[in-house]
C-alpha cells in the first residue's frame, strides 16, 4: 500500500500517515507507506524495492485517478517482476482531496484504498492477448470511397482486394456530370483515379463479384467471393463494339438510370475500368451459340467465351473496408409526385445523365417524353427525405448542393429557361457551398420557393407543380415542362444484408451504424470492419473520400502491426458452469460472444464492457479482475466501519 | 424519518468513461461535495449487477448510485441501456420488499458534467437524510 | 451454511464425510433412515411414491427409524436415541416455528447426515414469501390482535403451539446441511440419485443432487429470438411448441436454475419457475434472473425514444418478487422487510 501525498493536494487534505497506518492493518495488507510523490522517480523506486524486497503479490497506490498514472505504476510494478494487472490505483486525489474536508476527507480516503486492496486480492496476473493477422485488406465498393480507400491501403505496401458488384468500378460519382461547388466535369476527375486502381501493382479488382460469405475476427477474417462470369475475355475485348451493335436485345441502362437502352452484351460507359465488355446472362437470350450467338460471330479477337464460369474465391484478410454506396429513394414511392408513372417527373440522378455530356442526350436537357427541351423546370427538394411521417425522417445532405447545381447548368444549358427550386431549408455547410448557392440564387436569377410542394401531376404536355410559397403565403402553381425530384439518399439494396453477414450492424434505415458517434466514425461496431462512403450516411465526394482515406488508415494499423494485441481484462466463459441459453450474445455489441453448446468469448473483439456479464444468468460469465465475488468484498470494504487508530503509529 | 447527525452510507458505481470522469473533472475543479459515497469503477454501468446494489444495501449502505453515460454517449453504445432497464425492475422489486426505490438511483452524467456530479451527489445525500437509516440498519 | 453450501465446488474432495466412520453406511444392509417434514405443505413425503417399482427396492434396503407421515415414532423416540444413531435424516419444509428448529436441531444431533430436502428446506421455498409480511403482521391477520400462544382449556404448558419465529428460514438457517435434494418436490430422477448415493458412493458435503448447469441445457425448445418484446403469464398464451418460452414472452426461470428435471415444465409448455435453486454461480437466483431478463427487452431500437415502451414490456411483470424469488425469497432477504441482519452470509442465521 503507497499512499502518495500529491504534494500539499492530498496531505494537505487527508492525513495520509493515517491512511497508511489504518490499510497497514487491513488483512492482507503486508507493507504500508506514504510518500510525497509517488510519480516521481524516487517514488515508483520506493514501489520497485518494495515489491522486491517483500515479494508483493499485488500493490495499491493511492493517488490521483487512475486515468493519470495507472499506466506509470503498472510499468514500474513489471520492471520489478510484478504483473502489471496486479497494481491498482485508489483515487483519493480527484474523487476525495479536492472535493473534500476535514477528518470524512480521510476517512473516504481509507475506505476508497481498501476497495482497491480488496479487488487487488482478487485479481489474477494476465498478459496481453496476442494474435496473429493477415496482411490483406478487402475493400467492398469500387465507388470513390473504395477506390480511395483501395489506393491508400495499397500504397501503404498492403495488398487489396477491390471487390464491386457492377461490371465497372467508378459508382455513382462516374454518373454525375460536374460537381459542386467548382463545376469540374465528374469523370474528368474520377476516371484517373479508376486507372490507377486498375494498374497497382497491390490492387486486385474483382468486378462483377459479390461477397458471399465472411467468417473470423479482426485481423483473421476469411472470405468467400462469387466473381460472375462475364463471358467476356477482358484481355481480348478491344471494345469495338460490334457485338452490341448486332445483339437483338435492349434493355434499359442502368448507367444512364433507364433513360436510354442497352444491349445484352455491353459496357457501362466507355470508361469502364476494367475495359471490357459484359454480356449479361440475365437479359441474353441464351448463352449457347443455338439460340443466338451473334455477338460471337462478330467478335474479331474472339474474346467472347460461352463456356466462361463463375469462379469462387477464397482469401484471408486483415481488414474490411464497406464502400458499399448509396441508391435513390426510388420515386414510385412519392405518391404526391405521381408515383413515377409521369415520364417528366425524374429524380437527380436521371438528371444528372441529361446534363452529362456522355449521357442519353450527350448533354443537351432534353425532356425524356417528347425530347423537347424543357422552358420551365421544377426542382422540388427534400422529396422523401425530412419526411417522417411518409418517407425518410433524415436530411439526404447532399440535395441543396446538388440542386443548386442541377438549376444552374440547367440555366446555362437553356438561357432562356425558367427554373424554380422548392425547399425547406437551404443546408449549404462546407467550403464554398453558401457561396454557390447565394450565386444560383441571385446571379443564376434561378426562383427559390421556401416551401413544400403538395402535388405533382400530367396535364397534357405539361407537368401540374402545386405548392405554396410559405414566405409569401401564397399558392404557387407551375406549369412545368420538367420536374426533378432530389429523392432521398438510401443505401444500397443488399448492403444491409452484406453487413449482417460481417456482422456490423446498420441503423434503422439500412446505413451502417458506427462504433461511437462522436469518437469513432470510421469503424464498425465489428473489429477489423470499417466505414467509407454513403454506406454509412449521406455524403459529398470530399467527405466520402476523406472517410475513405481515413477507413484505409485505420485499416493500415491493423496490417501493418506486427501482432494485434489487446487488454486481458476481458470477459470469460465458465465452460463447465454454461447452459447455453444464448442471453449473453445479443447483450454484445461487438458480436465478440458466439454460442454451440456453451458461449465463447473471443478475447480480440471483446472490449470488456462487462454487460454480458451481468446479463448471464448462472454466473457462467465473470470478468476478468472484476469479478462479482471481488466487487462483493469490495462493497463490504467501502462500507465496515474505520477502525480508530492504532496507539502506535506504522509506516 | 430524520435522525439528527444521520450520515447516510453510499456506495456509487461509476463507469469509468462518464460518470467516473465527471467525478474527476468535479475535483480538478474542487467543486465540493460530501464525502458519503464510497466510488466503485466499473467500465460500463451495463456492468452493474442487481445484485451488487442488494449485496450493499444489505452491508450498511444507505443509498446505491449508478453513474452511467447520457444516452447515445455510452462508450459501449448500449451498456447504459441495460442498466437503465434492470434498476428500473429492480426498484420494483425493492419497493415489494419495503425498501424505499429512491435509494438506488441510477444517473446519467458526462465526462463534461463535473458539476452535475457534485449535485447529484449533494442532492442524493440530502434526500437520504430524508428517508433516514435503511430499516435494519445496525449503525455497525 | 447455506453460503457455504452453494459456494463450494461439489467436485472438491476435502471436507468429504466418505471417512472410515461412515463406512458401514455403505456397507450396512440397511440405511437407518429419517424423513420429516417441518413447515410444509406434504408433497414432499408424497414425492417418494413418484419412485415407482424402484420405491420397494429402497424400502428393502432402508431402516425406518422415524417418518411422521408413516410410521408411528414420537419426538420423545428421537430423543432417546444415541447421538448419530440416524444415519440420514431427510428433512423437508421451511423453518417457520421454535418447533420446527428443536426438531432441526435434534435431528442434527442424532443423524450422521442431514439432507435438506425439497425446495422449504433447500431455499425457505413459498412459505418464505411470508417474508414479505412482519411476524406480527401475519399473526394479526390470521388470528387478529392480541394473539398469544397458549395451551388449549385443560391442557399443560407443552400443549401450547410453538411460537411463530420472525421469519421463514431454509433449514441451513439452524443446522449443517449436509446434502441438497432440490425440487418442488424433488422430481424422481433427482430422488432415485439421492438414494443411490446415500446406499452407495456419498458424494462430498454439500453437494447438491441436481445439474451444474442451467435447465436450459436440457430444455429442447430452440433458441433463437433472444429478445422480450412482450411479458405474457402462462394463462394468456398457447405457446409454440418449438420455440422458447422466453423467447415467446414467458418468463421462464431455466436460465437462472439448476437442471435434473428433464426440463418437465417447459417441455409441458409451462414455464420454469426455479425450485431446483439457482446455479452454483447464479448468486441470487431472484436478481439474476431480473438482470437477464431486464437485459433482454426490446422496444424497438434501443435508445431514449423506446424508454417509456420498455417500462411497459417491465410493467407487465405482476408480481416481480414472487414471480423473481417464488422459492429463494428467505435466502435473499434475511428479516422481513429489511435487508439487514446480523452476519454476511445470504443464509441468514435468526
Amino acid at each position: 500500500m503507497f499512499v502518495c501525498h500529491c504534494g500539499k493536494n492530498i496531505a494537505g487534505t487527508v492525513d495520509v500517515a493515517r491512511v497508511s497506518e489504518a490499510l497497514a492493518r487491513h488483512p492482507g495488507v503486508v507493507y504500508a507507506t506514504h510518500h510525497e510523490y509517488m510519480c516521481s522517480e524516487p517514488g515508483q523506486e520506493l514501489l520497485r524495492r518494495a515489491i522486491r524486497e517483500h515479494r508483493l503479490t499485488g500493490a495499491v497506490v493511492a493517488a490521483c485517478s487512475p486515468s493519470m498514472h495507472e499506466t506509470t505504476f503498472r510499468r514500474a510494478a513489471a520492471s520489478a517482476g510484478l504483473n502489471p494487472y496486479l497494481v491498482e490505483i485508489a483515487n483519493i486525489r480527484e474523487q476525495c482531496s479536492w472535493v473534500h474536508e476535514g477528518p470524512a476527507a480521510t476517512d473516504k480516503a481509507i475506505r476508497v484504498a481498501r476497495t482497491m486492496v480488496e479487488k487487488v486480492k482478487g485479481n489474477h496476473p494476465l498478459t496481453p492477448v496476442e494474435v496473429g493477422h493477415a496482411e490483406k485488406c478487402l475493400v467492398v465498393g469500387g465507388g470513390i470511397a473504395g477506390i480511395q480507400a483501395a489506393l491508400d491501403v495499397a500504397d501503404a505496401g498492403f495488398e487489396v482486394l477491390l471487390v464491386e458488384k457492377s461490371p465497372t468500378i467508378g459508382g455513382r460519382m462516374a454518373q454525375l456530370s460536374e460537381t459542386f461547388p467548382t463545376l469540374d466535369c465528374s469523370q474528368c476527375i474520377l476516371t484517373p483515379k479508376m486507372v490507377e486502381a486498375a494498374h497497382h501493382p497491390r490492387i486486385r479488382l474483382l468486378t462483377y463479384s459479390e461477397v458471399e460469405e465472411v467468417s473470423g475476427f479482426i485481423g483473421n477474417y476469411h472470405v468467400r467471393i462469387r466473381k460472375k462470369p462475364t463471358y467476356v475475355n477482358p484481355d481480348r475485348c478491344n471494345l469495338c463494339g460490334e457485338c452490341a451493335k448486332v445483339c437483338p436485345i435492349r434493355v434499359p441502362s442502368e448507367f444512364d438510370c433507364g433513360l436510354s437502352e442497352r444491349a445484352a452484351i455491353y459496357i457501362p460507359f466507355p470508361q469502364a475500368v476494367p475495359s471490357s465488355y459484359t454480356l449479361d446472362e440475365g437479359s441474353c437470350l441464351g448463352l449457347v451459340p443455338l439460340r443466338c450467338g451473334e455477338c460471337a460471330k462478330v467478335c474479331e479477337p474472339r474474346a467472347i467465351d460461352f463456356d466462361m464460369h463463375e469462379e469462387l474465391l477464397e482469401e484471408d484478410v486483415g481488414a474490411i473496408i464497406l464502400a458499399t454506396g448509396y441508391e435513390l429513394y426510388p420515386k414510385e414511392a412519392m405518391a404526391e409526385y405521381g408515383h413515377g408513372t409521369v415520364p417528366d417527373v425524374i429524380d437527380g440522378l436521371q438528371f444528372e445523365r441529361i446534363l452529362s455530356a456522355s449521357g442519353p442526350t450527350r448533354g443537351e436537357v432534353r425532356r425524356p417524353s417528347d425530347g423537347r427541351v424543357p422552358k420551365e423546370v421544377v426542382f422540388i427538394q427534400c422529396s422523401g427525405s425530412r419526411d417522417p411521417e411518409l418517407h425518410k425522417p433524415y436530411c439526404s445532405k447532399i440535395c441543396c448542393m446538388y440542386t443548386a447545381k442541377h438549376a444552374l447548368l440547367f440555366r446555362h444549358a437553356v438561357p432562356d429557361g425558367k427554373a424554380y427550386v422548392f425547399y425547406i431549408d437551404i443546408r449549404a455547410g462546407g467550403k464554398g457551398y453558401e457561396e454557390f448557392v447565394n450565386r444560383a440564387m441571385e446571379e443564376e436569377g434561378i426562383l427559390y420557393l421556401r416551401g413544400k410542394v403538395a402535388k405533382v401531376f400530367r396535364d397534357g404536355d405539361k407537368v401540374m407543380v402545386w405548392g405554396v410559397d410559405t414566405l409569401t403565403g401564397k399558392r404557387v402553381e407551375v406549369a412545368a415542362d420538367l420536374v426533378v425530384l432530389a429523392q432521398a439518399v438510401v443505401p444500397t439494396t443488399g448492403a444491409p444484408e452484406l453487413a449482417r453477414k460481417l456482422r456490423a450492424a446498420v441503423d434503422a434505415h439500412g446505413f451502417l451504424q458506427e462504433a461511437h458517434p462522436k469518437l469513432r466514425p470510421l469503424e464498425a461496431l465489428t473489429g477489423g470492419i470499417f466505414l467509407a462512403g454513403a454506406a454509412h450516411a449521406p455524403k459529398d465526394i470530399p467527405e466520402a473520400v476523406a472517410q475513405g482515406s481515413g477507413a484505409a488508415a485505420k485499416a493500415v494499423a491493423i496490417l501493418s502491426a506486427p501482432v494485434l494485441t489487446h487488454s486481458p481484462e476481458v470477459a470469460e466463459v465458465d465452460e463447465a458452469l454454461c447452459s447455453g441459453c444464448r442471453i449473453c450474445a445479443p447483450q454484445c455489441p461487438y458480436t465478440a460472444i458466439t454460442v454451440d453448446e456453451v458461449a465463447h468469448v473471443n478475447e480480440i473483439l471483446c472490449e470488456g464492457c462487462g454487460t454480458c456479464v451481468a446479463a448471464c444468468p448462472s454466473g457462467a460469465m465473470t470478468m476478468r479482475n472484476l469479478s462479482d465475488v471481488q466487487v462483493q468484498s469490495m462493497i463490504r470494504a467501502a462500507l465496515s466501519e474505520v477502525p480508530e487508530p492504532a496507539e502506535v503509529k506504522g509506516g | 424519518m430524520a435522525e439528527a447527525g444521520f450520515e447516510p452510507r453510499i456506495v456509487a458505481f461509476l463507469c469509468r468513461w462518464c460518470a467516473g470522469a465527471g467525478a474527476d473533472l468535479a475535483g480538478t475543479s474542487r467543486l465540493q461535495y460530501p464525502p458519503n459515497a464510497i466510488p466503485i469503477r466499473v467500465n460500463c454501468s451495463g456492468r452493474v449487477e442487481p445484485s451488487w446494489v442488494v449485496d450493499a444495501l444489505r452491508s450498511g449502505a444507505d443509498g446505491v448510485l449508478i453513474g452511467g453515460c447520457h444516452p447515445g454517449d455510452c462508450h459501449y453504445m448500449v451498456g447504459n441501456y441495460k442498466a437503465r432497464r434492470r434498476v428500473y425492475l429492480l426498484r420494483k422489486v425493492l419497493e415489494e420488499l419495503g425498501v424505499e426505490p429512491e435509494r438506488v438511483r441510477l444517473e446519467w452524467v458526462s465526462a463534461t458534467e463535473g458539476a452535475r456530479f457534485a449535485r447529484v451527489m449533494t442532492e442524493f445525500v440530502e434526500e437520504l437524510r430524508r428517508l433516514g437509516p435503511l430499516q435494519g440498519n445496525g449503525q455497525g | 451454511m447455506t453460503e457455504k453450501l452453494e459456494g463450494m465446488s461439489p467436485r472438491s474432495q476435502e471436507n468429504s464425510p466418505r471417512t472410515s466412520d461412515l463406512s458401514p453406511v455403505t456397507h450396512h444392509p440397511s440405511l437407518k433412515l429419517a424423513v420429516y417434514w417441518t413447515g410444509s405443505c406434504g408433497g414432499c413425503d408424497v414425492s417418494f411414491l413418484e419412485l415407482g417399482a424402484a420405491l420397494l427396492d429402497v424400502l428393502s434396503k432402508v431402516e425406518i427409524v422415524f417418518w411422521p407421515a408413516l410410521v408411528d415414532a414420537k419426538r420423545a423416540d428421537v430423543e432417546a436415541l444415541p447421538a448419530g444413531a440416524i444415519d440420514v435424516a431427510l428433512i423437508n419444509g421451511t423453518l417457520r416455528t421454535e418447533e420446527n428448529r428443536e426438531m432441526a436441531e435434534l435431528l442434527r444431533e442424532k443423524s450422521k447426515l442431514i439432507v435438506a430436502y425439497g425446495a422449504c428446506a433447500h431455499l425457505g421455498g413459498i412459505p418464505g414469501l411470508a417474508n414479505l409480511s412482519q411476524r406480527e403482521e401475519i399473526l394479526a391477520a390470521v388470528f387478529g390482535d392480541g394473539f398469544r400462544p397458549t395451551p388449549p382449556p385443560g391442557g399443560s404448558p407443552e400443549d401450547a403451539p410453538p411460537e411463530l419465529l420472525a421469519a421463514a428460514l431454509p433449514l441451513s438457517a439452524a443446522v449443517r446441511v449436509d446434502y441438497v435434494v432440490p425440487g418442488c418436490p424433488p422430481p424422481p430422477g433427482l430422488i432415485s440419485r439421492t438414494f443411490d448415493a446415500l446406499l452407495g458412493e456419498l458424494p462430498p458435503t454439500g453437494h447438491v443432487f441436481a445439474s451444474e448447469k442451467a435447465l436450459c441445457e436440457e430444455c429442447p425448445r430452440t433458441k433463437e429470438d433472444r429478445r422480450l418484446t412482450k411479458v405474457v403469464r402462462p394463462h394468456e398464451l398457447l405457446p409454440d411448441p418449438e420455440k422458447c418460452l422466453l423467447d415467446q414472452g414467458m418468463i421462464c426461470l431455466g436460465p437462472v436454475t439448476r437442471g435434473g428435471c428433464d426440463a418437465a415444465c417447459p417441455k409441458a409448455g409451462m414455464p420454469c419457475t426455479g425450485c431446483l435453486g439457482p446455479t452454483p454461480n447464479a448468486g441470487d437466483q431472484g436478481l439474476a434472473m431480473l438482470s437477464a431478463l431486464a437485459s433482454l427487452v426490446r422496444a424497438g431500437e434501443e435508445g431514449e425514444a423506446a424508454f417509456a415502451s420498455e417500462d411497459k414490456v417491465l410493467d407487465a411483470i405482476v408480481d416481480p418478487v414472487g414471480t423473481f424469488h417464488k422459492y429463494a425469497l428467505p435466502a435473499t432477504w434475511k428479516v422481513p422487510s429489511s435487508l439487514r441482519g446480523g452476519g454476511s452470509g445470504r443464509g441468514g442465521r435468526p
